[in-house]
């Protein structure tokens, strides 16, 4: 995996906002160490809305709550997370102090996640929570409530009554908007959404994807998108990385990840997508569980459960370029074709 | 809003009446009575005097009848009340009503302030060892509490009689206050009135001590089990991901959605306190409602004891009142409205 950063041009080609080396992080527990980041490179370009899916237990979270520092106790990250702001200046987001961390994140990087609606202080009304997170950053009070107010709007909302609402007043659909607003009123460069849709219906989570696309474009931000739901992250992203075992096995523009796949786990995940137009009997569950995080299969994690599996993926496959855009770890990538998809994900 | 008030008021109302027919009914149950406690003390005193004579004595001495039909009785109570007139004290020679207010204020006082003191000590010390769970710190207050609160209050009472009133003298026996202070509240006489209200918590001290002792660690352990639920909440994680200041999110995070479910708690326990008292004034010789209703019970003392217990009623029912109507105010989950 180490290798990618030689073997991607897309990164050379344009600017990344966030460098991710090495990056590792672990649990002690009694029966061992758990290391749900496994040495994970990746840079995200500025501007653009990286997927990242993988499924229950592959560390997407973790991934996301380590772009800010934020891995709950007793977690330790390791590695490096390098951050370009607009003006030029780098700094390792793992080497800031306590103070310099409080302030970068929210200004800088902010974040959606899990559990979005029980975000809000449920004895404050939502006015408040913006309020007070101006105050805390030392932004103006005056200027930061219209901003909140028209990004609200942006998102569909009725500012004046959605402020003067307390969090139980408003629907989950209203809360999650209201939270994206809340996670933009200080102008950040990055939005880290971990599950952002987790909790609504259908129809929501696919107005919530159309209106993050017009957010993106209105305020120039980076996104990224964490969620097992592929067909929903296919409709809004450019770039899609997938997790397996806490780390990447793919790693391509959307396009090729819906119609050209290079990793057997990616390909399963399509087939074992629901979908209406697709017979039953074409659906793929994919056979056996996901590995333990203390202990990960030795070479290629997923070849206890591929059907390409051969002795060589004994060895760590490294990330090998199929294509300018399309990067995969897999010894047999070239094959990839004696695994058929059967179900069509749309764009 | 305003029915809801409405609703509650009359509520209140119909408890109140309730109550107050229950406990006259009661009482009235209770075997022997006035004019049998009256007697007895009689014949032990003049061993001479005829039946006729006791009779005719006791019938002089009762003004209210409690040989009439117990409607009567319940009716003419009933209608007293309304006007204001608890009726007259068999045992103390004054009007309920006096002894009453006179009684209330002390009881009111001193509870009060213990009642206060317990729930500041025992919401720090919760909110604290929360913020500590798992470290020693917490597992001994945790015990601490625990075990503070299994001893009745009425225990730390007499340790404390025994231990700094009799064998060290540092605080007084009992009483309100020193026959040597002048009761004064007067702001043109400032040294007078200071002196008066220390003379008066040098009186308070103990007893208030005593129950502060019992009452802080269900608090510290309520608060504890509160406080630990939030810390574990989404909205906790966002508030430190928004790098708000530690101090704003453990009062208007932590702190207020930890104590709210305590609050309709703490306002009834001001209401039961208020009778609760009875062993704890006994033991501090404290004249305050409790020593009243003893004094009542042991002498059959019908109008005293109606008065006691009516005013209790009414305490405990007006704490849970206004912690209902009041909620709403610092839960907006509760808000009158919603519940409609």
């Amino acid at each position: 995996m180490s290798n990618q950063e030689a073997l991607d041009p897309t990164a050379s080609s344009t600017d990344p906002i966030l460098e991710i080396r090495n990056l590792n992080v672990q649990f002690e527990m009694d029966r061992g160490t758990s290391r749900v980041i496994d040495d994970v490179d990746l840079d995200i370009h500025r501007g653009e809305i990286i997927g990242i899916v993988g499924e229950s237990g592959s560390g997407k979270s973790m991934l996301a709550s380590s772009l800010l520092d934020a891995v709950v106790e007793p977690g330790v990250t390791t590695g490096e997370i390098i951050y370009r702001s607009p003006d030029g200046e780098s700094i390792d987001v793992l080497d800031l102090s306590e103070e310099a961390l409080r302030k970068f994140r929210w200004e800088q990087i902010s974040m959606v996640f899990q559990g979005a609606l029980s975000s809000f202080n449920p004895t404050m009304a939502m006015r408040e929570h913006f309020e007070e997170t101006l105050e805390a950053h030392g932004y103006p009070v005056g200027s930061g409530m219209e901003r909140a107010a028209n990004l609200l709007s942006d998102l569909y909302l009725d500012p004046d009554r959605v402020l003067d609402s307390y969090p139980h007043e408003l629907s989950g659909g209203m809360k999650q908007r209201a939270l994206i607003a809340l996670a933009l009123v200080l102008e950040p460069e990055v939005l880290v959404m971990d599950e952002p849709t987790a909790a609504l219906d259908l129809l929501m989570q696919r107005s919530i994807v159309s209106l993050l696309a017009d957010i993106r474009d209105k305020y120039d931000l980076t996104m990224v998108f964490i969620t097992h739901d592929l067909p929903l992250v296919t409709k809004l992203a450019d770039r899609i990385g997938v997790l397996y075992a806490f780390e990447f096995v793919e790693l391509a523009d959307t396009e090729s990840i819906l119609r050209e796949p290079a990793h057997p786990y990616t390909r399963a995940l399509l087939n074992a997508t629901p979908n209406l137009d697709a017979p039953l009997e074409e659906m793929r569950p994919i056979e056996g569980s996901a590995p333990d995080p203390v202990n990960v299969p030795e070479g290629c994690s997923y070849h206890e459960r591929c059907p390409l599996a051969t002795d060589i993926c004994r060895d760590q496959p490294i990330f090998e370029q199929v294509t300018d855009t399309q990067a995969v770890a897999c010894h047999h990538w070239e094959d990839i074709d004696e695994i058929p998809l059967t179900t069509e994900v749309d764009q | 809003m305003k029915r809801y008030l409405l609703e509650r008021t009359g509520q209140l109302v119909i408890t109140v009446f309730a109550v107050m027919t229950l406990t006259f009914f009661l009482i009235r149950l209770l075997p022997g009575g006035p004019a049998d406690a009256i007697r007895a003390d009689l014949i032990q005193n003049n061993p001479e005097m005829s039946t006729d004579q006791i009779n005719r004595r006791v019938e002089a001495q009762l003004n209210i009848m409690p040989d009439d039909p117990l409607h009567v009785q319940y009716v003419s109570y009933v209608s007293d009340l309304l006007r204001g007139d608890m009726g007259q004290s068999i045992s103390q020679g004054a009007p309920v009503t006096e002894i009453i207010a006179n009684a209330a204020p002390w009881t009111i006082f001193f509870i009060g302030t213990a009642v206060m003191i317990a729930f500041v000590i025992g919401i720090s010390a919760g909110a604290i060892m929360a913020y500590r769970e798992g470290t020693r710190f917490d597992n001994n207050s945790t015990v601490t509490a625990i075990l503070m609160n299994s001893v009745p209050d009425y225990i730390y009472g007499l340790i404390f009689l025994w231990l700094l009133s009799y064998q060290l003298g540092v605080f007084p026996t009992g009483g309100r206050y020193s026959s040597s202070t002048e009761p004064t509240v007067n702001p043109l006489a400032p040294v007078e009135t200071l002196t008066f209200f220390g003379d008066v918590l040098y009186h308070a001290a103990l007893p208030i001590t005593a129950i502060v002792f019992v009452a802080w660690g269900g608090w510290a352990l309520g608060m504890r089990g509160n406080s630990i639920q939030v810390l574990g909440e989404d909205y906790l994680r966002v508030a430190r991901l928004r790098g708000l200041p530690q101090r704003r999110i453990a009062l208007r995070y932590v702190g207020r959605n930890a104590i709210l479910p305590m609050y309709t708690s703490m306002l009834i326990t001001i209401g039961f306190l208020l009778g609760g008292s009875i062993i704890i004034e006994q033991v501090f010789s404290y004249p305050g409602m409790g020593y009243y209703m003893i004094e009542a019970l042991t002498r059959r003392d019908y109008p005293l004891m109606m008065g006691v217990f009516l005013i209790i009623t009414i305490t405990v029912a007006i704490g849970v009142y206004v912690a209902d109507l009041t909620y709403g105010l610092i839960d907006p989950r509760a808000s009158a409205g919603d519940s409609q």
